[in-house]
C-alpha cells in the first residue's frame, strides 16, 4: 500500500468541509466499458470453445464438410485407453512439475529476497533460463539430452549410467518435468522473491528475540506469509501445465511409444497429423472441462470470486 | 461483430504504431493463392524447405520471365508440411501446385475431387516404377518432380577394413557383422529410436517384410486389406527386429537418438556406428558433417537378402520419388505449361549437380555431371535394375494409418510390444 | 544472559551448496549452448558441448543470420507489441468496469474471464483456425495477435482489477464530487494508481507472445510471418544437418528480451515480482 499512495496524483484533496453528495452510480463506468473487450474475447475465446463442442459431434477430415454423427466420437473416447493413459501422463506430469517447482523456488525465492551483494548477482544469473522461449529451451535440451553427444555422454554419473533418458516412460517424463522446471523456476523464484521482500522484518525480530532459529522462522513466519503467492505461483503451474504442449512436440514427441502423449498433445497430433478433426475435438472438450473444473476448483480455494486479496502493496 | 473486429484492428494499429498495420496489412492481402479465376492467372507452388529449392526456383523464375501468369514459390519447414497441405485443402489458402510423396497421402484430396487429372502423354517422358505412385485411385495426379530416393545399407569402409570384414550380401552375414562390430566397441548399425524418428525403424520392417514376402504383401494392405498384417512373415520380421535389439544391433541407447546431425549421420560419420540403413537423402547430410568421410570412406550396398525368402533381393523400398500435383485452386493454363518445365534438360541437370538421380528418360545421360557420378549411378542402377519400388508405407497409407503403426513399431524397437502384441496392435488401427 | 550473534550473520552453509548445485544446474546447460553456437560442426562431433571450444567460429551465427532469422525476431516483435497494446488497451477498461461498475452484469463479466482463465489454448485451435481463416487472416501477424492476445485477457483482467481494487473507495468518491465523468476518473486516477499492475499485465502479455508456440503454428505457414519459436521448430528439421548452427539460432532467439533486460532489469523484474503479490 506504501508504494502505491507515493504514486498518487495531484487531485484536489478533498472539497472542503462542504458536503457534498454524489448521486448514487454517478462517475461510475457503465458495462459498456467491458464491451468491446468482451466481444474480442467473446469471438477468439468463447465461441471457439462452442465450436468445439459441436464439433465433437461430428466426423470431419478438413477438407469436405463436417458430418453430424452424434454421440460416436464420445463413446469411442470412453473406450479409448489411449485418452486414459494420456489423462493420467497429464496428471502426473502436473503433480510432478508443482512438486518439484514449488520447493525449489520458495527457497531459492526466500534466498535470493536477501539484499547481499553476491545473491543479487546470482540472482541475476538465475534469471536467465526465462530468456528462453519455451521452444528455444526445448530445441537446445533435445541436443543435450543426446546420449551420444550430449551432457549424458560427458556426465553419466549424473544420470546414473543409463544414458537412454528419453527412451524409457519413467526417464522421458523425468527430462519432461527437469526441462520445464529449468525453465520455469526462475519465474516462479521472481513472485516468491517479490512477495518475500514484503513480509514485515519486525516479525523475524520478534522471533529473534523469541530464539527461534532459521528454520523455525521459516516454516512460523516465512511460509505463512508467503500463502496467498504459494497459491498465485500454483495458479500458473496448473495453468502452464494443461496447456505444454510445445516442450512434448519438441522433446519427446509424446514417446516412447505413446507413454508421454499428454492430452494437448493427443489432441493436436489427432486433429493436425492424423486429422481427425471430429475426434480430436471430444478430446479438445474433455480438455476443457477439465481446465474449468481445475480452474473453478483454484477459484474456490484462492477466494478469487471474492477479491478477498491480502496484497500488501508492490 | 465484423465491424468490431476491424474496429479493434484499427485501434490497435495506432497505438502499435503504423509500422505494424503496414506490414501485417501487406501479408494479408498476398497470402491466398486461390483467388485465380481466369486460367493464365498466377499460381502458388508450395514445397519442403530443402537444399534443391533453388533448382526450383530457378525453373521457376526462368518460366516466369515469359509466361504470362507467374508462378511463386511457397517453401514449408519439412515438419509439419504435409498437416499445412491438409489443412489448406479446406480453406481458401489452397495452393495451385504442391510437392508430395504420392501415395495415400493424396487418396483423400483426390476423393474429395480438390485434384486436376493430367494429362497422360505427360508419363513418357518418365521411368515406369515412378510413375506409380503418382497414380492415385486409378488417376493420374502426380507427376514426378524429383530425384529418386531409395533405402539401403551405408557402411563405413575403414572400420570395415579395420575388422577385415565385407558389407554383407546375406542377413546371416549381417547378424555375423553386428557380433564383429560389438566386440569392437562400435554400434553396429546407427538407428533413430525417439517418437519423431521411428521412420528410420520402420525401413527395418520394409525390407524384412518385402525380402520375407515379397513386395504383393504390403501392395495388398495399401490397397486396403489391413488383414494381410495376420500374414506370418509380418510376425516373422517383428520377431528379427526383436533378436537384432536383443542382440545390440543399434546399441543400448537409440530411443534417445534423433536423426540427422548430433544424432544418427553423426554417429555414422565419425566412425562410432559401423553402419546406417537409410534413404539416399543422407548422403548430403553426411557430407555436412565431414566431407573428408564422404569422399574416402563411404560405403553402399543393397539391402542383404533373406535365405528362405519369397523377396527378391533386387527389390528396394524408400521414396521412388516426389511428385508434383495440380488442384483445382491453380490457374490451369500457367499450371499445365509449368508442368513442362519439371523434365527440361535444365532442371534434370540442375537436380544432379546437388546430387540427386531423377528419373526422368535423359537422366542417365546427364549423370556423369554429377559431383558423385560413382554414388549417382549407383541410385540409378539399383533402382532401375530393381523388379519392384515399394514405396516408404508411411507414405503409402498416408498419416492416419502411419501414424498410429509408427508408434507401434517404436514400442516393437523399445521392447514395449512383444511381436505378438506388435502385430495385434497394429490390425487394431483399422478394424 | 547469553548473547546471541545477530541472525545475519551466521553462515549458511545449507544454503551456499544449495545455491552452487543450483548454480552449475543453471550454468552448464548454458555453458554448453553458448560454447557448441561458437564451435565448428567437426568439433562439435568430436569434442561434444562440455569441451573449451578450440576453433572459435562466428560461422554459425552468420548462417542463421542468412537464413532469415532476424526476420523472425522482428516479426516476434511486432507480434509482441501489437499483442500487449490490444491486450491493456482492452483490460483496462474492463477492470475498471469490474472495480467500479454496479450490477449483476459486472460481476459476471469478471466471473467470465476467472472462468478463462484455464482455457487451455489448444483446446479451442480447430473451431479457432476456421474463425481465422473466415476473416481471411490466415497466414498473416493478425491471425497470430489477436488470439494471443485474446488469451492473455483473463490473467490481465485479474491482475489489473486487482491492483484498481487496492484504489480507496474514498477517492473515487472525491473525484465523483467534483463531477469528473468516468473516462477523466480512468485517466487520471485509476490509471496512475494501478500503474504497477497495469506494467505487470503488459509483461506477462508480452512473454506470452513471445513464447507463443501453438498459434503461429497452425495459423502462418510462409517466410514473411514466421516468429521466432516457430522458427527454431523448422530449424531443428532443416538444419537437421548442422548442431551448433541450430544452437546458435536458439541462442539469437534470446538476444532482444536479452537487451530489455539489461536495459531495464528493473521494470522486468518488478513487473513479474508483481505478478506474484496476488
Amino acid at each position: 500500500m506504501t508504494s502505491l499512495t507515493g504514486d498518487r496524483p495531484s487531485h484536489r484533496a478533498g472539497a472542503g468541509p462542504e458536503i457534498r453528495r454524489a448521486a448514487p452510480g454517478k462517475g461510475r463506468p457503465g458495462v459498456g466499458w467491458a464491451v468491446p473487450g468482451l466481444l474480442f474475447f467473446g469471438l477468439f475465446a468463447l465461441l471457439p470453445m462452442a465450436g468445439v463442442v459441436y464439433l465433437s459431434l461430428t466426423s470431419w477430415n478438413g477438407i469436405t464438410a463436417p458430418q453430424f454423427t452424434g454421440w460416436h466420437n464420445w463413446s469411442r473416447f470412453l473406450g479409448d485407453h489411449q485418452m486414459v493413459q494420456s489423462t493420467l501422463v497429464t496428471g502426473v506430469l502436473l503433480v510432478g512439475n508443482i512438486a518439484v517447482q514449488a520447493p525449489i523456488s520458495i527457497l531459492l525465492g526466500v534466498w535470493s529476497a536477501g539484499r547481499q551483494r553476491n545473491r543479487a548477482v546470482l540472482s541475476a544469473i538465475f534469471f536467465l533460463p526465462l530468456l528462453l522461449s519455451t521452444a528455444a529451451t526445448a530445441v537446445m535440451w533435445r541436443q543435450l539430452l543426446d546420449p551420444n553427444f550430449g551432457l549424458p555422454s560427458k556426465m553419466s554419473w549424473l544420470f546414473l549410467g543409463d544414458q537412454n533418458m528419453l527412451g524409457t516412460q519413467a526417464g522421458a517424463i523425468v527430462c519432461l518435468i527437469a526441462v520445464t522446471s529449468w525453465q520455469f523456476i526462475p519465474f516462479h523464484t521472481l513472485l516468491y522473491q517479490g512477495a518475500a521482500r514484503n513480509v514485515p522484518a519486525t516479525l523475524y525480530q520478534a522471533a529473534e528475540l523469541d530464539g527461534a532459529g532459521r528454520v523455525r522462522q521459516f516454516w512460523s513466519i516465512t511460509l505463512p506469509q508467503l500463502r496467498n503467492t504459494v497459491v498465485t505461483s500454483t495458479t500458473f503451474m496448473v495453468v502452464g501445465g494443461l496447456t505444454a504442449f510445445d516442450v512434448v512436440l519438441l522433446l519427446t514427441n509424446g514417446g516412447p511409444g505413446t507413454d508421454t502423449a499428454i492430452l494437448p498433445f493427443q489432441m493436436y497430433q489427432t486433429a493436425f497429423v492424423t486429422y481427425d478433426y471430429g475426434y480430436a475435438s471430444a478430446v479438445a472438450t474433455f480438455l476443457l472441462l477439465l481446465a474449468t473444473g481445475a480452474s473453478l476448483l483454484l477459484v474456490r480455494l484462492t477466494g478469487y470470486h471474492k477479491m478477498n486479496s491480502t496484497l500488501e502493496g508492490l | 461483430m465484423m465491424n468490431n473486429m476491424s474496429r479493434r484492428q484499427v485501434l490497435a494499429a495506432l497505438a502499435g504504431g503504423a509500422a505494424v498495420m503496414a506490414t501485417t496489412a501487406g501479408c494479408g492481402f498476398k497470402s491466398a493463392g486461390a483467388s485465380s479465376s481466369s486460367p493464365d492467372g498466377d499460381v502458388s507452388y508450395w514445397t519442403q524447405v530443402d537444399p534443391t529449392n533453388t533448382v526450383q526456383q530457378a525453373a521457376i523464375s526462368a518460366f516466369n520471365k515469359t509466361a504470362k501468369g507467374q508462378v511463386t514459390l511457397s517453401e514449408i519447414a519439412s515438419t509439419g508440411y504435409l498437416s499445412k497441405i491438409q489443412t489448406a485443402m479446406g480453406s481458401s489458402a489452397m495452393p495451385g501446385l504442391f510437392f508430395n510423396w504420392g501415395g495415400g497421402s493424396l487418396s483423400e484430396y483426390v476423393k474429395a475431387g480438390k485434384l486436376v487429372e493430367l494429362d497422360a502423354s505427360l508419363k513418357s517422358h518418365f521411368l515406369a516404377s515412378p510413375l506409380q505412385a503418382g497414380i492415385v485411385d486409378g488417376k493420374f495426379v502426380g507427376l514426378p518432380c524429383r530425384g529418386t530416393q531409395p533405402v539401403f545399407l551405408y557402411y563405413n569402409k575403414s572400420l570395415f577394413a579395420q575388422a577385415g570384414v565385407q558389407p554383407p550380401a546375406t542377413y546371416d552375414d549381417l547378424l555375423n557383422l553386428v557380433q564383429v562390430f560389438k566386440k569392437r566397441g562400435v554400434i553396429p548399425f546407427a538407428i533413430a529410436g525417439t517418437s519423431a524418428n521411428s521412420w528410420t525403424e520402420l525401413m527395418w520392417i520394409e525390407y524384412l517384410v518385402d525380402r520375407l514376402a515379397g513386395p504383393d504383401l504390403f501392395k495388398s494392405i495399401a490397397g486396403g486389406d489391413w488383414s494381410g498384417w495376420k500374414d506370418p512373415s509380418i510376425l516373422q520380421a517383428a520377431q528379427m527386429v526383436e533378436e537384432l535389439v536383443a542382440a545390440g544391433a543399434f546399441g543400448t541407447t537409440f530411443g534417445s537418438v534423433n536423426y540427422g546431425a548430433g544424432g544418427t549421420s553423426t554417429l555414422f560419420a565419425t566412425g562410432r556406428a559401423a553402419m546406417q540403413l537409410m534413404g539416399s537423402w543422407d548422403y548430403a547430410t553426411l557430407q555436412g558433417i565431414s566431407a573428408d568421410f564422404t569422399a574416402n570412406d563411404l560405403g553402399y550396398v543393397a539391402f542383404p537378402a533373406i535365405g528362405g525368402g519369397k523377396g527378391d533381393p533386387k527389390n528396394v523400398s524408400g521414396n521412388p520419388t516426389n511428385y508434383l500435383t495440380m488442384t483445382t485452386a491453380a490457374a490451369r493454363t500457367t499450371a499445365t505449361d509449368f508442368l513442362q518445365t519439371v523434365f527440361s534438360d535444365s532442371y534434370v541437370l540442375g537436380l544432379v549437380k546437388m546430387g540427386e538421380v531423377p528419373v526422368t528418360t535423359n537422366t542417365k545421360s546427364l549423370l556423369s555431371q554429377s559431383s558423385d557420378p560413382a554414388y549417382s549411378n549407383f541410385l540409378y542402377d539399383l533402382v532401375a535394375d530393381a523388379p519392384s519400388f515399394t514405396q516408404s508405407w508411411d507414405q503409402a497409407l498416408g498419416s492416419t494409418l502411419a501414424t498410429p503403426m509408427l508408434t507401434e513399431i517404436q514400442k516393437l524397437f523399445n521392447g514395449q510390444d512383444s511381436p505378438a502384441q506388435f502385430v495385434s496392435n497394429v490390425l487394431a488401427i483399422q478394424s | 544472559m547469553r548473547t546471541r550473534r545477530p541472525y545475519n550473520q551466521r553462515p549458511n552453509y545449507f544454503s551456499g551448496v544449495a545455491t552452487l548445485v543450483w548454480l552449475l544446474i543453471i550454468g552448464v546447460p548454458l555453458y554448453a549452448l553458448i560454447s557448441a553456437a561458437l564451435q565448428t560442426q567437426s568439433s562439435y562431433a568430436q569434442e561434444g558441448p562440455l569441451s573449451l571450444p578450440t576453433h572459435l567460429t562466428f560461422s554459425n551465427v552468420t548462417s542463421v543470420i542468412q537464413s532469415g532469422f532476424v526476420g523472425y525476431i522482428g516479426n516476434t516483435i511486432l507480434v509482441s507489441a501489437a499483442s500487449v497494446a490490444l491486450v491493456l488497451a482492452m483490460c483496462v477498461p474492463i477492470s475498471y468496469a469490474v472495480v467500479r461498475g454496479t450490477g449483476w452484469i459486472t460481476r459476471g463479466v469478471f466471473r467470465i474471464f476467472l472462468l478463462g482463465l484455464a482455457i487451455p489454448a489448444q483446446a479451442v485451435i480447430i473451431p479457432l483456425f476456421l474463425i481465422i481463416n473466415q476473416l481471411g487472416l490466415y497466414d498473416t501477424l493478425w491471425g497470430v495477435i489477436l488470439p494471443t492476445a485474446a488469451f492473455s485477457m483473463p490473467v490481465s483482467v485479474l491482475v489489473i482489477s486487482g491492483g484498481m481494487r487496492e484504489i480507496s473507495g474514498e477517492l473515487y468518491e472525491a473525484m465523483a464530487l467534483d463531477g469528473a465523468s468516468p473516462r477523466k476518473v480512468l485517466m487520471d486516477m485509476v490509471v496512475p494508481l494501478s500503474r504497477s499492475s497495469i506494467a505487470t499485465a503488459g509483461v506477462f502479455a508480452a512473454l506470452q507472445a513471445w513464447n507463443g508456440f501453438l498459434f503461429p503454428l497452425i495459423m502462418t505457414q510462409s517466410d514473411s510471418t514466421k516468429l521466432t519459436t516457430l522458427g527454431l521448430y523448422n530449424f531443428v528439421s532443416t538444419y537437421s544437418d548442422d548442431v551448433p548452427a541450430l544452437l546458435a539460432a536458439v541462442l539469437m532467439s534470446a538476444v532482444p528480451i536479452l537487451v530489455v533486460y539489461l536495459f531495464a532489469r528493473r521494470a522486468l523484474v518488478a513487473g513479474l515480482m508483481g505478478a506474484g503479490g496476488k
